[in-house]
């Protein structure tokens, strides 16, 4: 049965491939290079321009979990983590197995899951 | 001039879905009324987060209060306590003299399970739902401390075993730490009895100017901010900075330290909550949280115990009613009228509210008001 719920703009980051290398299409602030993975109006820090930028595709993990409760369309259990791109933003990022991620864990940005979502992988 | 509070009253708290939410609110302003010994006011500043358009008008209509300006303030879980907030300020400047604060949340008309990550949220799309954002918080916490699971499962264990004095409170059992750490994982490493679940309740206060009765408990601070950004350069977990720079406001504010007060009604909508809010109230340093648990400081009969009335986890967490419920405990505890679970003696006691939602924000909302006699 097809949804009667309005779809929403996708807030989520963008991935793209460049030469088989996966990144994040944010920005950067042109006044104080602060990054951020999300569309935004000016530099959430200093309010100077953006451009774009691209993050990744390597990260450290900041933290991470296994939500093991269902969410509407997201069957239980997901592992999510936050991950510190390197010279980039935190990122939420969902990751493959059952297992969460220890503080710390090399990962690589891997292509998108099926819905769009940001994704890693262990190095 | 320091606004106080003359009245409290709340209703009881749990999935009430055979009750309306006007019900809820008629039972907790009627005892706040009564409490008070006022029926007028001057305005209203209510606090919810997903009740439906016009719901507070409607539920005070059968209370005979209408025709006055009904302000609804939306700060995720802070949203009673910003209300609070913002009823000291008319009281104090004069804009109002005798206003009404109340929370209100009917959730178990809303949502089945738990609360629904926000698909127009960057995080919510991506499936981030509440826990699994405090369980990275605790992930983090316990690898970077050394903070054990049993410590964490402690907060659980003080919290019920509070509530079980408070007949208003949602749960009412005495759990142990491996009961605790054996009940069903939601987000690891946070278990069932870690969580708090929905909650359907009203809260509600009657705020005015400084009328010298024996009763009355002064607003002595009651600081409101949203918070600043979290991402790559953050340290500590989300909602920690925030807490800890509305805090050291309040403090300024009262002229009351954290060594001051005699008593805390803080956030813990997860274990993991409670030692963080204590740690950015000044409780304990960084890292050393979990052993005001260990040594019973917090503890009711230890020398400042937090959440007497059990807390978010025991009591219950309706969204936008739990501020003026932690507010309702306070004014209870600083007048004796806390029964079995009475803090002796208490003068001086603090409360936190933190609205969560990270998404390069250190959370929606934080309030930490000061309550003195
Ligand atoms: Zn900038």
């Amino acid at each position: 049965m097809p949804s009667t719920e309005p779809a929403p703009v996708d807030p989520r980051p963008r991935v793209s491939p460049v030469d088989g290398v996966f990144g994040v299409d944010g920005y950067r602030c042109a006044a104080c290079a602060y990054p951020v993975a999300i569309a935004v109006a000016v530099c959430p820090s200093c309010q100077g321009p953006v451009e774009p930028a691209r993050f990744g595709p390597d990260g450290t993990v900041w933290s991470s979990t296994v939500l093991r409760i269902p969410v509407p369309g997201r069957p239980a259990p997901y592992v999510v983590a936050y991950v510190d791109l390197h010279g980039g933003p935190r990122v939420l990022a969902h990751v493959g197995g059952d297992r969460h991620l220890p503080v710390g864990t090399p990962v690589r940005l891997t292509a998108p899951g099926p819905g769009g979502d940001v994704t890693v992988s262990t190095r | 001039m320091t606004a106080h509070i003359w009245g409290v009253g709340s209703s009881a708290f749990g999935k009430q879905p055979g009750r309306s939410t006007a019900a809820l609110a008629w039972e907790a302003v009627g005892e706040a009324m009564s409490d008070a010994g006022v029926r007028r006011f001057d305005a209203v500043y209510v606090g919810n987060v997903f009740g439906e358009p016009g719901m507070a008008a409607r539920a005070l209509l059968g209370l005979g209060i209408h025709g006055l300006p009904v302000h609804t303030l939306e700060s995720a879980c802070a949203s009673s306590a910003a209300a609070l907030a913002e009823a000291k300020h008319a009281v104090e400047s004069g804009r109002h003299e005798t206003v009404l604060v109340l929370g209100l949340e009917h959730l178990t008309s809303r949502f089945a399970g738990a609360l629904p990550a926000e698909p127009r949220d960057f995080e919510g799309r991506s499936g981030l739902a509440t826990p699994a954002m405090y369980a990275m918080a605790a992930r983090r916490y316990l690898d970077v401390h050394g903070v054990t699971a049993e410590q964490l499962a402690k907060v659980a264990v003080k919290n019920q075993g509070h509530g079980m004095g408070n007949p208003r409170a949602q749960y009412r059992n005495r759990v142990t730490v491996d009961e605790v750490l054996a009940s069903r994982m939601i987000s690891d490493p946070l278990t069932l009895l870690q969580c708090c679940s929905l909650s359907d309740a009203a809260a509600a206060l009657v705020v005015g100017p400084r009328r010298r009765t024996a009763r009355d408990v002064a607003v002595a601070a009651a600081e409101y901010t949203t918070g600043g950004l979290w991402d790559h350069t953050s340290e500590h977990v989300w909602g920690f900075e925030l807490a800890r720079d509305t805090a050291a406001r309040a403090y300024e504010r009262s002229g009351i330290g954290p060594a001051d007060a005699d008593l805390f009604e803080v956030h813990d909508a997860f274990t993991i909550g409670e030692i963080v809010s204590t740690e950015a109230l000044g409780l304990a340093a960084v890292g050393e949280g979990a052993r005001l648990l260990d040594t019973g400081h917090t503890a009711l009969g230890g020398k400042q115990p937090v959440n007497p009335s059990g807390g978010l986890l025991s009591r219950g967490h309706p969204v936008g009613a739990t501020g003026a419920a932690q507010a309702c405990e306070a004014v209870w505890q600083l007048r004796g009228e806390a029964a079995g679970r009475q803090v002796e003696g208490a003068r001086a006691a603090v409360i936190e509210t933190l609205g969560g939602g990270v998404g390069l924000m250190d959370g929606n909302a934080c309030v930490v008001a000061v309550l003195t006699r």
